[in-house]
């Protein structure tokens, strides 16, 4: 019965994305205590599950629930920014700051995302708004 | 995987940070301290940071990148001669009337006060924001 809230491909994707966002304070965290360790490289959720996301949508087609199951966004260094200092750090802190902040209002919103998917089945066991 | 994402790279952190500016303030409160315990003039502590690796990540498991935090390596004494000036009454005087005063410079010690508690705030505030995010995920469903 409550399969099709579940498998839904909305609910599937805030989950993933849920996890993403959580590995991705977990790369702030780590770059913001790094920010005077002589060359150390920023971290951050590998571009690979975006662009993997990306293309799983590319030309308008709905992916299955299955192929967003699959997916799991992992940690790596970030390759694209470079390093300005002298000793090799590639942490700039205003940035993450920054960072921290995008990603804490995503966030809000998925853990918003999923509540209102829970709630909606609710409703609809209990009959009532909750 | 905590509940509070990223917080034992922040907790790591903080600690280091409060362990240097402790050793700031004590470089500054000893700025004219003319003689220790060793009978000599004070000298200016160093705090060292070591990098500590809390979770490899990427596929190929190479310890090089991960998830790392940062700790007090040491804390060593700066062994520059401080300045020294003529101060013959000056108990601490040697028998030429000059004084070595501890080698504590007052504008380096300042700037190092303002990065290290910079630093601090930055890791506080990702502190906060990991609780609020916690928070936030413990309410899902209600």
């Amino acid at each position: 019965m409550i399969q099709p809230v579940a498998n839904s491909l909305n609910y599937q994707l805030a989950r993933k994305l849920l996890d993403a966002s959580v590995l991705r304070q977990e790369a702030i965290a780590t770059n913001i205590a790094n920010a005077e360790t002589p060359g150390f490289r920023r971290l951050d959720v590998s571009s690979d599950f975006a662009s993997t996301l990306r293309a799983r949508f590319a030309g308008g087609t709905q992916p299955r629930v299955s192929e967003i199951q699959s997916l799991t966004p992992k940690l790596a260094e970030d390759s694209t920014v470079r390093a300005v200092r002298a000793d090799g750090n590639s942490v700039e802190i205003e940035s993450e700051l920054l960072a921290m902040n995008r990603n804490h209002v995503d966030h809000e919103f998925l853990t918003e995302l999923v509540s209102r998917h829970i709630k909606q089945l609710k409703m609809a066991i209990t009959g009532r708004v909750v | 995987m905590e509940l509070l994402s990223g917080i034992s790279a922040t907790s790591g952190a903080l600690n280091a940070q409060r362990t240097r500016l402790d050793v700031i303030a004590q470089n500054i409160a000893n700025a004219r301290t003319t003689r220790g315990p060793d009978g000599g003039a004070y000298q200016r502590r160093v705090v060292s940071f070591e990098n500590e690796l809390l979770r490899s990540v990427g596929a190929d498991g190479r310890m090089t990148s991960g998830l790392s935090t940062v700790r007090v390596a040491g804390i060593t004494t700066d062994s520059t001669p401080g300045q020294r000036i003529s101060d013959p009454g000056h108990p601490d005087a040697d028998a030429q009337g000059m004084l070595t005063l501890p080698n504590v410079n007052l504008a380096f010690e300042m700037v190092d006060l303002i990065t290290a508690s910079r630093a601090y705030e930055a890791n506080l505030s990702v502190a906060k924001n990991s609780r609020q995010m916690a928070m936030k995920t413990l309410e899902i469903g209600r």
